[in-house]
């Protein structure tokens, strides 16, 4: 039954965490470097579907599951929402940038825009999951 | 008749082309995008100037773009249930 090749399977175990690893440097220095939390986001979320390819829908479901998944893409967009009302209080527009800077080429510099790339980018990867096994289930079904 | 349409289509595009290909795009007005250049870097604090314009500029622009992407995850998670039975109180 099992048809995925030795080697596809191996170099997808070890490649995986390097991915992972890739997509978080994409969001959090995406002020510094070109990259950001969509891009960054998408990586997340295109590791979480080779692993899906290569091992099987259902162990990927175990190692990530899916109420899991799908409860941080909506803390992500809930946090997103929220930040950008957090400065209201404070006196500022919605979604202005009220953190002070720090040194320029460091990560904490550019104030309210990491925050923000942190939970695009999380979101965009959980949702990216999601669609993913939600799709290949829908397939498998019939 | 497929292909009387196919050639007005062609001839459209061919139109269409032939006509931007002298179109001038190297003069920027109005002058913003020198303000970006000049005081991104002071107002952001951000190196790379295309997310110190979207997400600091143009966040809200972004949030916008963010709820799409949230709205069409939503959709599949709604649309494609797994416990569906019958179609009809789905």
């Amino acid at each position: 039954m099992d048809r995925t090749s030795r080697i596809v399977k191996i170099f997808t175990r070890k490649l995986f965490p390097f991915i992972l690893l890739y997509g978080c440097y994409l969001i959090s220095h995406g002020h510094l470097s070109p990259g950001g939390g969509f891009q960054g986001g998408v990586i997340f979320g295109s590791a979480i579907i080779l692993l899906g390819l290569v091992e099987g829908i259902r162990i990927t479901e175990k190692r990530f599951r899916e109420d899991i998944l799908s409860l941080v893409k909506n803390v992500g967009m809930l946090i997103f929402i929220l930040t950008g009302f957090s400065g209201m209080f404070l006196g500022y527009a919605f979604l202005s940038d009220f953190l002070p800077q720090g040194n320029v080429g460091t990560v904490p510099s550019a104030g309210l825009i990491l925050f923000l790339n942190l939970t695009i980018g999380f979101m965009v990867g959980t949702g990216i999951a999601v669609i993913f096994y939600r799709t290949v289930r829908h397939g498998s079904e019939e | 008749m497929n292909r009387i349409f196919a050639i007005l289509i062609l001839c459209v595009v061919a139109f269409f082309l032939f006509s931007s290909l002298n179109l001038d795009y190297g003069h920027p007005r109005g002058g913003q995008s020198n303000y970006y250049v000049e005081h991104g870097l002071k107002e952001t604090g951000a190196l790379n100037m295309v997310t110190a314009i979207y997400l600091n500029y143009r966040a809200y622009d972004t949030l916008g773009e963010a709820t799409v992407f949230f709205a069409s995850a939503l959709g599949v998670f709604m649309l494609l249930r797994k416990d569906r039975e019958g179609g009809e109180d789905g």
